[in-house]
């Protein structure tokens, strides 16, 4: 592996794709600085733009927006206190307190090296446990591969919040969007009278269009709610270098227990850097001596919510790479851009594409590097960035989902399939159904029918799921999984009736 | 360009009167919806042929997850229905109320029909530009430096990226077949 990673570092090194780094993590970083965008958006904008590219330099420009996207919350938590993205929510807890206080360079300073510490931590996590598990899911069958995909939809849909049902719900109608065209036997399934449908959805318009309308619509119904908090931001910041050193010095055990957390959730299926974010805040919070501080403008708490969210980009790659199976919502979505530029991720990647593994670990360090000079050089300017009002973003946006949608394959129909599954994305956000389940159906539907058919195949009783040990471990664990959820479903609905009572 | 000066009313903070009801209701009508289409998917996947040697036909996948889709919105009804009986009736112009808060969603919406519909007609540059331009001055750039900028960015979006994805990306946009 050593010798691919030099010869990808060597790639990934060439001034061209150092460059298209560069651009990655500054847009990234723009991309999660400004409210209401997300990293995922800024990966589904980029996307149209690696179509031209080898693999190499389309997947690390791309790891360069992931990394700088997980960064960039911190600008506008700790300037506007606003979290850029859902993963910098607690930032904006002790952010955004110790700007009001005078300080917004030390808390961005602070920020940015736990992010780029936890990023670190985060590619030697990825380094050391994605080969042993790919190597160890090597000896996965389709009876165990179709259990594991079982398991990755219901554990993301009982995540979803006190929606159990929704999120299942959501699971099936993205995998049944994978059924639409001709199946494996040139027999038509589904086209609902329209022919182009007969080679199925494409994966990116269908994304896009469920993923980045939900948001920007999402973002028109509290339009105006955000801008007043904008006006009169002193953008005007400097970072004091020393300081922050000092600081960093003290939070050592915080900064590595943080990292880890944020690699572990990253790694899990259906979590992200939001769930990361809250845990290591609250770690932090228990294991510190002054948790009373928590909240009032802390160190501690920049550093354990930036640390664990940085740390999730490494994580995140865990499953995708070694199992073929994302970690969250905008590794699933990076997994269709795998997918779409001929690369299947699973365990064969680190065999048949060890150079791409290795460009991903190298971009992801280099990105790393790349992210601390652009935030300490470049903050002021982000800071204005993350100003742009919705009524510019929205229009761009949708363009640019629209060149993605057709410039996949040139062809105008997509522009109407971005539309269709847009409409479908916003009702169903309407309907509080949660959309990351439904990602991860569409992308993993057409490997959970194959793996299902060749098990049928090799064995055509479906008890075979059963005797299987490691099959029957992943069901056992889906069947866990729905009924943990509802447990927690029913906490919630108690817990609100019981606040209601209260609040009579 | 960060002040807006639309005079539409703030979103999203006003209290939604009745919300849960209204909630439960639009819940059992997009369950009943999902229920139709994937009752009669089911019974179209029925008709699919199946092969005499291969462990399970066409339909059989589909099947099973619309069968569970089907399975998972009664479920869904079933609960929401519930929610009926512990709310009050909406009073009259509630639906006129949800359309007026979410009437920039729609609008942005309805601009961007046009748009796919513009594009094979007029080209990428030509419908990008007005469709750019029509949703800033629609979510609120209406002061003329503020319209300035939106005609800059308008432009800067339609012709300027038609040129980097034709002479630096070699991927062609359409061009329009009306020009």
């Amino acid at each position: 592996m050593a010798d691919f990673f030099l010869q990808a570092l060597g790639q990934v090194s060439s001034p061209s794709v150092l460059a298209l780094i560069i651009i990655g993590v500054l847009f990234g970083i723009i991309g999660g600085s400004i409210p209401g965008f997300t990293v995922t958006m800024a990966i589904l904008v980029v996307f149209p733009f690696t179509f031209a590219m080898d693999p190499v330099s389309g997947v690390s420009l791309m790891v360069g927006v992931f990394v700088g996207g997980y960064s960039g919350g911190i600008v506008s938590g700790v300037m506007l206190g606003i979290p850029g993205t859902p993963s910098s929510i607690t930032t904006v807890y002790d952010g955004y307190p110790m700007a009001q206080k005078g300080e917004p360079g030390r808390a961005l300073g602070i920020g940015v090296a736990a992010s780029f510490i936890g990023t670190l931590i985060s590619v030697a996590v990825l380094v050391f446990f994605g080969p042993l598990i790919a190597s160890f899911s090597m000896n996965f069958r389709p009876w165990e591969i179709t259990a594991l995909i079982v398991f990755a939809l219901t554990l993301v849909a009982g995540l979803s919040n006190g929606a159990l049902l929704k999120g299942l719900l959501a699971a099936a109608l993205g995998l049944l969007i994978t059924t639409v065209g001709y199946d494996r036997n040139s027999n038509l399934r589904f086209d609902f009278g329209i022919p182009a449908l007969g080679s199925g959805f494409e994966i990116l318009p269908v994304m896009i269009g469920i993923f980045a309308f939900s948001q920007l619509m999402g973002n028109l119904e509290k339009l105006r709610d955000d801008q007043g908090k904008a006006k009169g931001v002193d953008t005007n910041v400097t970072i004091p270098y020393g300081r922050i050193a000092k600081d960093m010095a003290g939070q050592k055990l915080n900064t590595l227990r943080s990292a880890l957390i944020g690699s572990l959730v990253g790694a899990l299926p259906g979590t992200g850097g939001t769930v990361a974010n809250f845990i290591s805040y609250d770690q932090a919070k228990k294991f510190s001596r002054q948790p009373e501080t928590f909240g009032t403008g802390t160190p501690s708490g920049i550093v354990a919510s930036e640390a664990s969210n940085s740390a999730v980009a490494g994580g995140a790659f865990v499953p995708t790479l070694a199992l073929g199976i994302p970690g969250d919502l905008p590794m699933a979505i990076m997994m269709g851009v795998l997918i779409l530029h001929g690369i299947t991720p699973g365990p064969l990647m680190f065999e048949q594409n060890p150079i791409l593994v290795g460009a991903i670990y190298a971009s992801l360090l280099i990105g790393a590097v790349i992210m601390v000079l652009c935030q300490l050089l470049l903050v002021r300017w982000f800071a204005k960035i993350s100003l742009i009002p919705q009524e510019v973003l929205v229009p761009v946006v949708l363009m640019l989902c629209a060149i993605g949608s057709y410039a996949l394959n040139n062809n105008l129909f997509d522009i109407w399939v971005l539309f269709v599954f847009g409409v479908i994305g916003y009702l169903l956000w309407k309907a509080e159904v949660p959309l990351t389940p439904l990602i991860l159906g569409v992308v993993l539907g057409n490997n959970l029918e194959r793996q299902l058919f060749r098990a049928l195949e090799l064995d055509d009783s479906w008890m075979t799921f059963l005797t299987r040990p490691l099959s029957a471990l992943f069901l056992a664990l889906a069947v866990a999984s729905v009924i943990f959820s509802l447990y927690q479903d029913r906490k919630i609905q108690r817990n609100r009736q019981q606040a209601q009572v209260n609040d009579a | 360009m960060s002040g807006t000066s639309s005079d539409s009313r703030p979103q999203g903070r006003e209290p939604v009167p009745h919300g849960e009801r209204a909630k439960a209701v639009g819940h059992i009508v997009f369950n009943l919806a999902l229920l139709g289409i994937a009752v009669m998917m089911f019974v179209h996947a029925g008709g699919l042929p199946s092969s005499a040697w291969e462990p399970i036909g066409s339909g059989s996948f589909p099947r099973l997850m619309l069968a569970l889709l089907a399975l998972l919105s009664v479920l869904m009804i079933i609960k929401e229905a519930a929610k009926l009986r512990h709310t009050s009736a909406l009073p009259s112009g509630s639906v006129g109320d949800w359309v007026w808060r979410h009437r920039l969603a729609f609008g942005v919406l309805g601009l961007f029909t046009l748009y796919a519909i513009a594009m094979p007609l007029v080209g990428f540059r030509w419908a990008t530009l007005p469709f750019v331009l029509a949703c800033q001055v629609l979510l609120g750039a209406r002061r003329p430096r503020q319209l300035a900028i939106a005609a800059a960015i308008a432009l800067f979006m339609s012709v300027g990226l038609d040129a980097l994805f034709r002479h630096v990306f070699t991927i062609s946009l359409p061009r329009g077949a009306l020009l």
